[in-house]
């Protein structure tokens, strides 16, 4: 190992590793979260367990063609402002490239970035550059690049999501000393110091944090922080500049997209000739016609309804990865009958998991337990099965003064059909108890007015890597995206210093301290977490399901 | 008849009037907020608010509806355009055009960049349809008209009522169950895209054979209708008994009187054929007009609806104004 590594907690990793406590997989997420390159990593794990790092083999890889994936094709003209990740960044992330990348193991890497280090404290992030990056124009890839698209997507004028999840540890609130029409002062965001995003060299990016945080590497994966020419103002179209394997040539909204390959690629070179992403609509019977007549190779991401007819499409593969997405039935925790806690055990109590996830996912997800903690984090712990079981559910009632259960409305969004699959199965599970639940189905535009109003409500929360990042999200006292006015001392103390905490054992104690409140007290009913499914041309080569769909064109090969 | 067409034209400009303002109020009480909608659930609420200010929605309805009106007719700058906005909303026409029909939210463009592809798409499987459903039905009806009661006459009826209740959407699958999962001869969806395997052609047959079943059945049925009430006229009857020949007959004397009442429907079938294709379009993912009328008023995209339906509007007021025109060429009695 050529590395030199001063980093204590690196040393705590591998001492866990060593002694068992850690498995391989959380070791490396860890170690390379902390600094440590890939292959020292790997090699690390070698050495402890005898596993050797093999890489598949691609040099076999058939060359040239043209692949065609199923998608929707949505405008793609400001990537820092995207709103829905699958759709639109997976065109342009063919073009513009990200500081880090997550795998489908949910193992974060290094991308534009040869490494980062971080300090002890968690605070100081510094990121060092790969030096044999190379713009499509010909510029090399420098730190001034990574300076101004890290303070166009925190200006709070551009309008990208990633000031919500950066806001905590890089920004900070100030009166705007302006009125709106109700005369409440306007309040905005700006960087917490001016100094926080820091240019050491041409090739180092410092980034000086208010709060620690040990989430910066996912977050700088997070779909809209694709790194842009800043020539280009923050705008991406055909002919865009981008550091990436492909060149978008082609482009309609609603129809497709074409990326032609570039031979001058700094990375992992592309297989195929051309990479095209053909609208397949919002009518799910339209994508399985295109792939029965062979006008695409592949869906990026397909929906349960669809599975049956799929599977029995002739010449498809299927893939599959169990991921940390799911539909929570939250409560606003303020509102009659929801403010008691027994209200909302009882509810957990009263319905089977296994049974909804069969009948809204056709058991393609994993059974959840009330908690929003995935199996597949790394800082997950395993709590015994939550069972249901009616009569609890009916005492918890009786003792919380609704004797005879009680009578409420749900709200859920069109969007995917299993969402509203869920909250029927959980209706018809409610009656045992004597919780009457009336249906409001919504458009998603419509949804996404009042999903943070409503009393009761059925949320989509999409995959995120860690435990961490999801709980501090939705259920921290005060949080923008606290859907549920969820406000538990104790449970913001705990994750607070689960957020501080890299010694895996120990964080993984404080995770299971929190999943028994959320199944003691918590706002939320979540039976399930799904996996993400596509179906693929057996011809097509190299793919992997990404837990959040995405696309690598580079890594993708067609037979002929 | 130079003054009718006159007023004709004065009644649709005060009918596009009376309609866009109508929209503006609608699009006002529907919920949805189109800053939230681009920005997506995961902004903040200031970021929201900021939008929301800068594409000046919180300026009372008249005022916003007079300053569209503005633009369309080029009297003004387009003010989403300036550039200290930081929109970067760009018009390669520039800020100030009559027909401006101002920038599009949902597709972050200029609404004329985007209408006209998609309507000559529409336009082009529109087309294809009307000019197989007018012969198609003409003969249907005729040939069962002709013969009330006869057994050719109850087949094509049955038929027609048939073909006519089957719903788009459920042909639509039937097609593609049997043309392209069983036989494979054609392909599934019409993105109109050449490079995925199949003809454009090829891809226009299945669109195009929804819309003709669907809508045939129902002209032949009005076709038939007229032809048999002709049939049944006194003067049909005086021309059979002055000795001419059924062929005669039924060429010189039945269809030109038959074909006034079906004259009508025809042509009230190409505003169908232009704003009613949307379910068609969502099966066959065919990207045209009525698709993206429909997500366009999914997102409260304000300039793209209000451009889309003046266009459908005059479609159907000219289409309104030639079947005038055509009905007094075949009736004389009428005289406009």
């Amino acid at each position: 190992m050529g590395e030199k590594i001063r980093n204590p907690h690196i040393d705590s990793l591998k001492s866990q590793l060593a002694e068992g406590k850690i498995d391989r997989r959380e070791f490396l997420r860890f170690a390379t979260l902390m600094g440590l390159s890939f292959p020292a990593a790997y090699a690390f794990v070698g050495e402890v367990t005898g596993e050797g790092f093999v890489a598949p083999a691609r040099a076999a890889m058939p060359q040239g063609g043209t692949l065609r994936l199923g998608s929707r094709i949505k405008e793609i003209k400001n990537p820092h402002t995207y709103s829905w990740g699958a759709f639109d960044s997976n065109i342009s992330r063919q073009v513009v490239e990200y500081l880090s990348f997550t795998d489908e193991n949910n193992v974060t890497h290094p991308y534009l970035l040869e490494k980062w280090e971080v300090s002890d404290d968690l605070k100081t992030w510094t990121l060092r550059l790969r030096k044999d990056v190379k713009w499509r124009k010909g510029r090399a890839f420098m730190a001034d690049d990574v300076v101004w698209n890290l303070k166009h997507v925190l200006d709070p004028e551009v309008g990208s999501s990633v000031v919500g999840l950066m806001k905590g540890y890089m920004l900070t609130e100030f009166d705007t000393g302006e009125k709106d029409d109700k005369g409440n002062p306007k309040l905005s965001v700006k960087l917490w110091d001016a100094n926080a995003i820091e240019k050491v060299d041409d090739f180092t990016v410092r980034l000086n944090c208010k709060e620690p945080q040990v989430a910066v590497p996912e977050h700088l994966f997070h779909y809209p922080l694709a790194i842009l020419d800043p020539e280009e103002k923050g705008v991406f179209g055909v002919g865009a500049n981008g550091t990436g394997p492909f060149e978008l040539v082609e482009f309609a909204v609603g129809k497709n997209a074409v990326l032609k390959a570039r031979k001058d690629y700094w990375g992992e070179k592309p297989k195929i000739e051309q990479l095209e992403f053909i609208d397949v609509g919002d009518d799910p019977s339209a994508a399985i016609a295109a792939m029965a007549s062979k006008q695409i190779h592949g869906l990026v991401g397909a929906d349960p309804v669809q599975f049956d007819a799929l599977k029995a499409l002739p010449g498809f593969e299927f893939h599959k990865v169990v991921t940390a997405e799911t539909a929570v039935m939250r409560v606003k925790v303020t509102q009659k009958p929801f403010d008691n806690p027994k209200v909302r055990k009882a509810m957990r109590l009263a319905v089977d998991p296994p049974s909804i996830l069969e009948v809204a996912l056709r058991g393609l997800g994993v059974p959840g337990e009330h908690t929003h903690v995935a199996p597949s984090m790394p800082d997950y712990a395993k709590l015994p099965e939550m069972k249901r079981d009616v009569a609890a559910a009916k005492q918890l009632l009786a003792e919380a003064g609704y004797p005879d259960g009680f009578d409420t409305e749900i709200t859920v969004a069109k969007d995917e059909a299993w969402h509203a699959a869920q909250v029927q199965a959980a209706t018809e599970q409610w009656k045992d108890a004597g919780i009457r639940v009336k249906i409001k189905l919504l458009p998603g535009a419509q949804f996404w007015e009042v999903w943070d109003k409503v009393p009761f409500g059925c949320t989509v929360w999409y995959h995120r890597p860690l435990a961490i990042m999801l709980l501090g999200l939705a259920y921290r006292t005060g949080v923008p995206w606290n859907e549920s006015n969820y406000a538990n001392p104790e449970f913001d103390k705990l994750l607070t210093e689960a957020e501080g905490t890299l010694d895996v054992g120990k964080r993984r104690g404080l995770i299971g301290q929190i999943e028994r409140i959320m199944q003691e007290d918590g706002p939320l009913v979540q039976p399930v977490w799904r996996s993400n499914f596509t179906f693929m041309d057996k011809k097509v080569k190299g793919f992997t399901m990404h837990p959040t769909r995405y696309i690598f064109g580079n890594k993708l090969a067609l037979e002929a | 008849m130079i003054r009718f067409i006159a007023l004709r034209l004065a009644a649709l400009v005060l009918t596009l009037l009376a309609a866009s303002f109508l929209i503006f109020a609608v699009t006002e009480f529907s919920p949805g907020d189109v800053a939230r909608k681009t920005l997506g659930p995961y902004a903040l609420q200031e970021q929201v608010d900021g939008l929301y200010r800068r594409l000046r929605l919180n300026d009372p309805l008249p005022v916003r509806y007079m300053r569209w009106l503005g633009v369309l007719l080029g009297l003004i700058d387009d003010p989403l355009q300036d550039p200290a906005l930081k929109l970067d909303f760009s018009d390669p026409r520039g800020k100030r055009y009559f027909g401006n029909f101002g920038y599009s939210t949902l597709y972050k463009a200029p609404v004329n960049d985007i209408i006209w592809d998609r309507l000559s798409n529409t336009a082009l499987l529109a087309g294809l349809a009307f000019a197989l459903i007018v012969p198609l039905s003409l003969i249907a009806g005729i040939l069962a008209g002709m013969r009330e009661g006869s057994r050719l006459d109850r087949t094509i009826s049955v038929a027609g009522i048939v073909f006519t209740s089957i719903p788009e959407f459920a042909s639509g699958v039937f097609f593609t169950a049997i043309f392209v999962v069983g036989l494979g001869w054609l392909p599934g969806t019409s993105p109109l895209n050449r490079n995925a395997g199949w003809s454009i052609a090829a891809q226009l047959v299945l669109p195009v054979a929804v819309l003709v079943l669907y809508d045939s059945g129902y002209v032949a049925r009005m076709v038939r209708g007229s032809m048999a009430e002709v049939m049944n006229k006194p003067f049909i009857r005086t021309a059979i008994l002055k000795g001419l020949r059924r062929r005669e007959v039924i060429l010189h004397h039945a269809i030109r009187n038959a074909m006034i009442a079906p004259f009508t429907v025809i042509l009230l079938q190409i505003n169908f054929l232009i704003s009613g294709v949307v379910v068609t379009e969502m099966v066959f993912a065919y990207p045209g007009f009525g698709r993206m009328l429909l997500e366009a008023s999914l997102f409260g995209d304000i300039q793209l609806i209000e451009a889309a339906t003046l266009i459908a509007l005059t479609v159907a007021v000219s289409t309104q104004l030639i079947s005038d025109i055509g009905y007094m060429l075949l009736n004389p009695q009428i005289r406009l």
